[in-house]
């Protein structure tokens, strides 16, 4: 594993008597895109706000490349880039100068990489237009433009395909992926939209009422674990004796169904040694659990406190 | 420091693209030039026939001995009707001059309240506003300190007040030379303080007024800035820190009996009253007032200073 970007390290926020971020742990690498989830209200933005100095800590600290965003905050968020919730621009100043204005607040950016971000959002052609007549996805890629400016080792987008058309969604996804890949960016994105995120992360780790409750690896879960097979066969007795030789698990007949929690792969040669038994198959069905029913099940539904 | 200097860039950059930058100047702009408009058509406010011709002292005596006698009717010259003055003309041959351009700078002094309320409303948004668009968000995850940022800000706002001031000043001679001409520019100008009559330079005398109205307004900008700080709200700092500034000397003349009514920052913000005219509480001082000025200053400066770096950024 690369090494750790930025590190939370047992993050409290305490808002009055009511504790609301509830001691975070988790840390964020090079290269890789991590997905911040969790409904809304379960602290995700208070948190983000935390990770830029926005907010102050309670207790705990978070270290960007060695740095303490709370005790060395000019060396910590040097290397942060980020839009905390809606890209919000000056509407009055055009697309150029919104981003020559953030420019010169960091040392050492050129004209010549300024052109650079606004190719890579690709606005080139209406950088020059008041940012108040943007488009929300407008917008979007601005805010994108003024986080990469300073080729930060840690971007943190809050929503970043919130208000995008389907094929902005889809340049976006690819972009945060190449920033990760080619560049090493450690990218941190917060959304809702679990589909959005499986497509997009590598880990994810879902926050709910301030606690968070499970990191884990998109792709992984995707491969490695069992999925649920229903069988349609007959008959079921006979098969139900078969399918508990061959994989191993517990099956659960029904009248006309066979459901077993097993590896995809193995599907084919069941299926082939079923039918040398003389079982007669009249359909084989996959559920796969989404993200979304996982997701559900951690934080079940309505669950803001 | 550099990096402080392009700070401040910034912020000039998003007042000049902002409308109500350019509108408020186009106001005190068209307000001078009516004001100059108003006083060549309708000679009263210009204080009428100028007794300037070569016996000027025999037609003041003259109109002094009228005064005497208690007859206010029929004055030829209705703008001489002090005594005391016209004397002090004749003592010390200083011949009245007729209305010119630097007369026209002095009465638009008048204007400077005009000028405290755009330094207000500026004053207020700069750090206001940011939160209202949101994009305070940005500006703070930059590696810079919020006190420079903050203090980028205020001498933004320091330098606007300036920059109106001086636009008042060299506009108004501007359009009172064209108007009412430069005859007379090199005479003193006669003023009472504290009931004694002394005279002046134009230039350093109408610069000095100028200079100290610009203080009662760094003040009043001051404390507009400090409620944007602390509050974060546009509105609030400029209905505020404008109710102030219009209450404050009713607010002095009600409580002027009390001990301590020279220490409320109203009595001592008009830094004029001790050029001309009298002070509004009799035993304030320049220096004391000065002085008073400069706490209050320095608790609004650490006011803002301490709830902007303190405070969290929350969501709105």
């Amino acid at each position: 594993m690369s090494e750790a970007v930025m590190q939370l390290k047992n993050v409290k926020k305490t808002i009055g008597k009511k504790e609301i971020i509830k001691g975070l742990d988790f840390e964020i690498h090079a290269g890789e895109v991590f997905g911040f989830l969790g409904p809304n209200g379960a602290g995700k933005t208070t948190t983000i706000r935390m990770m830029v100095g926005l907010i102050q800590m309670t207790e705990g600290d978070v270290v960007i490349k060695g740095h303490s965003i709370s005790r060395d905050f000019k060396q910590a968020i040097r290397h942060v880039g980020a839009i905390v919730e809606n890209p919000e621009m000056y509407p009055f100043l055009s697309g150029w100068k919104n981003l020559v204005h953030y420019a010169r607040m960091m040392p050492g950016i050129t004209e010549e990489r300024i052109h650079e971000v606004v190719r890579l959002v690709g606005l080139e052609k209406r950088i020059k237009e008041k940012a108040g007549k943007y488009s929300l996805g407008m917008r979007q890629r601005l805010g994108i433009a003024q986080a990469l400016l300073h080729n930060p080792s840690v971007l943190i987008l809050d929503e970043p395909t919130n208000g995008l058309d389907p094929s902005g969604i889809r340049e976006i996804r690819a972009y945060i992926r190449k920033l990760a890949e080619e560049e090493g960016v450690a990218v941190i994105v917060s959304s809702h939209i679990l589909s959005e995120m499986e497509m997009m992360c590598d880990r994810m780790g879902v926050i709910k009422n301030g606690e968070l409750i499970s990191i884990q690896m998109v792709h992984e879960t995707q491969q490695r674990e069992d999925v649920e097979v229903v069988f349609t066969a007959s008959p079921v007795d006979q098969s139900a004796t078969v399918l508990k030789e061959l994989t191993g698990k517990d099956v659960e007949a029904g009248e006309e169904t066979l459901t077993v929690q097993m590896a995809k792969e193995a599907i084919p040669d069941v299926v082939s040694e079923l039918v040398q038994k003389g079982i007669r198959i009249y359909g084989v069905n996959i559920h796969t659990s989404t993200l979304e029913d996982k997701f559900l099940d951690l934080i079940g539904e309505g669950a803001v406190e | 420091m550099s990096n402080f200097f392009q700070l401040v860039r910034n912020e000039w950059m998003k007042l000049f693209h902002q409308k109500s930058t350019w509108i408020m100047m186009a106001i005190l702009a068209v307000l001078v030039l009516g004001a100059g408009i108003l006083f060549k058509v309708d000679a009263a406010f210009t204080n009428g026939e100028v007794p300037n011709g070569d016996n000027w002292k025999q037609e003041l005596q003259e109109q002094n001995a009228q005064l005497m006698e208690g007859s206010q009717e029929d004055l030829k010259y209705p703008g001489y009707q002090n005594v005391q003055e016209n004397q002090y003309r004749i003592e010390n041959d200083i011949a009245p001059t007729a209305y010119n351009g630097w007369d026209f700078v002095g009465d638009n002094l008048g204007l400077s309240g005009l000028v405290g309320l755009f330094a207000i409303i500026v004053g207020a948004g700069i750090v206001a506003n940011e939160f209202r668009w949101g994009t305070i968000k940005l500006l703070l995850i930059r590696p810079l300190s919020r006190l420079k940022i903050l203090l980028s800000k205020y001498v933004t706002v320091l330098t606007y007040t300036l920059a109106m001031m001086v636009f008042l000043y060299v506009f108004s001679l501007i359009t009172g030379a064209a108007l009412f001409g430069m005859d007379g520019f090199s005479q003193p100008h006669v003023y009472q303080q504290n009931g004694e009559f002394q005279d002046a330079g134009l230039l350093s005398f109408s610069l000095l007024k100028y200079g100290l109205s610009l203080i009662e307004l760094t003040i009043m900008t001051t404390f507009a800035f400090m409620i944007a700080a602390i509050f974060r709200n546009t509105s609030l700092a400029i209905g505020l820190s404008i109710f102030l500034m219009m209450a404050g000397s009713s607010v002095i003349f009600f409580l002027i009996e009390k001990e301590w009514a020279k220490f409320i920052l109203f009595a001592n913000t008009n830094l004029n009253q001790f050029v001309e005219g009298s002070p509004i509480i009799s035993d304030l001082t320049l220096g004391f007032s000065i002085t008073v000025l400069a706490v209050y200053y320095i608790v609004f400066l650490l006011l803002s200073w301490i709830f902007f770096t303190k405070r969290d950024v929350a969501g709105s």
